[in-house]
């Protein structure tokens, strides 16, 4: 069932990043932006915590090019922003961390 | 669907204001209806049309005026936040004797019930900061 669709904007050494992991949960989505692309690089420990939430993780692909994150870890896909609307369409209800 | 947003970080430090203008534009483009976006504390410094922008970058402040002006976006800055950000329609500059008005005329100064507003009529609340 869809739940939370989460924006997280807030670099892994935040305390919003932090927070964010803990509610994140099996059915929910998250999609990194901003500073929080950060913890799309692969065998990092924010990157780690993020895939063990059980989450469907994604990275918006224009910001992780401008911050040079070339490279995203298995189980966080790569999405634009049409991508990120379609995810709006089916969560009705957002959280934004940053 | 219709969509409002909630804009709460400057266009000139990080992605988010940017990022909430091309949401925008995508939303619209799948079919969808932008209501409002309220734009909140640094937010409302989106607004502002004194911002000069080398020519080499995106105005960030012409993106949402061509929403406005192409697609009827209604743009709406915190009051609260927009005078401490000294962001002022005609009104607002009048009534603190400000020598003029500093926001762009696609925008408008309203309180934070536009926000709850918003809320109410919209399928959808996107908030971007950061």
């Amino acid at each position: 069932m869809s739940v939370l669709l989460h924006t997280l904007s807030a670099a892994p050494s935040s305390a919003a990043f932090k927070d964010c992991l803990k509610v994140l949960q099996p059915g929910d989505a998250a999609v990194l932006m901003g500073d929080g692309v950060y913890a799309a690089v692969p065998d990092t420990e924010a990157c780690g915590a993020l895939l063990a939430t059980g989450a469907q993780l994604y990275v918006l692909d224009t910001h992780a090019q401008l911050t040079g994150v070339t490279c995203t870890a298995q189980g966080i896909g790569l999405v634009d922003m049409d991508g990120l609307v379609a995810l709006s369409e089916r969560y009705c209800r957002q959280m934004a961390w940053y | 669907m219709i969509y409002s947003l909630l804009v709460v970080s400057s266009p000139v430090s990080g992605l988010s204001s940017r990022s909430a203008a091309e949401f925008a534009r995508c939303a619209i483009a799948r079919g969808h209806r932008i209501h409002r976006v309220f734009f909140l504390d640094a937010g409302t410094t989106a607004g502002s049309n004194f911002s000069v922008f080398p020519q080499d970058e995106a105005d960030p402040v012409r993106a949402w005026e061509q929403l406005h002006d192409q697609h009827g976006v209604e743009l709406v800055l915190c009051v609260a936040s927009a005078l401490k950000y000294g962001m002022l329609d005609q009104t607002e500059a009048a009534r603190y004797e400000r020598a003029a008005a500093s926001i762009s005329p696609a925008f408008t100064v309203s309180g934070l019930g536009q926000l709850v507003d918003a809320c109410a009529t919209s399928d959808r609340l996107m908030t971007f900061g950061g």
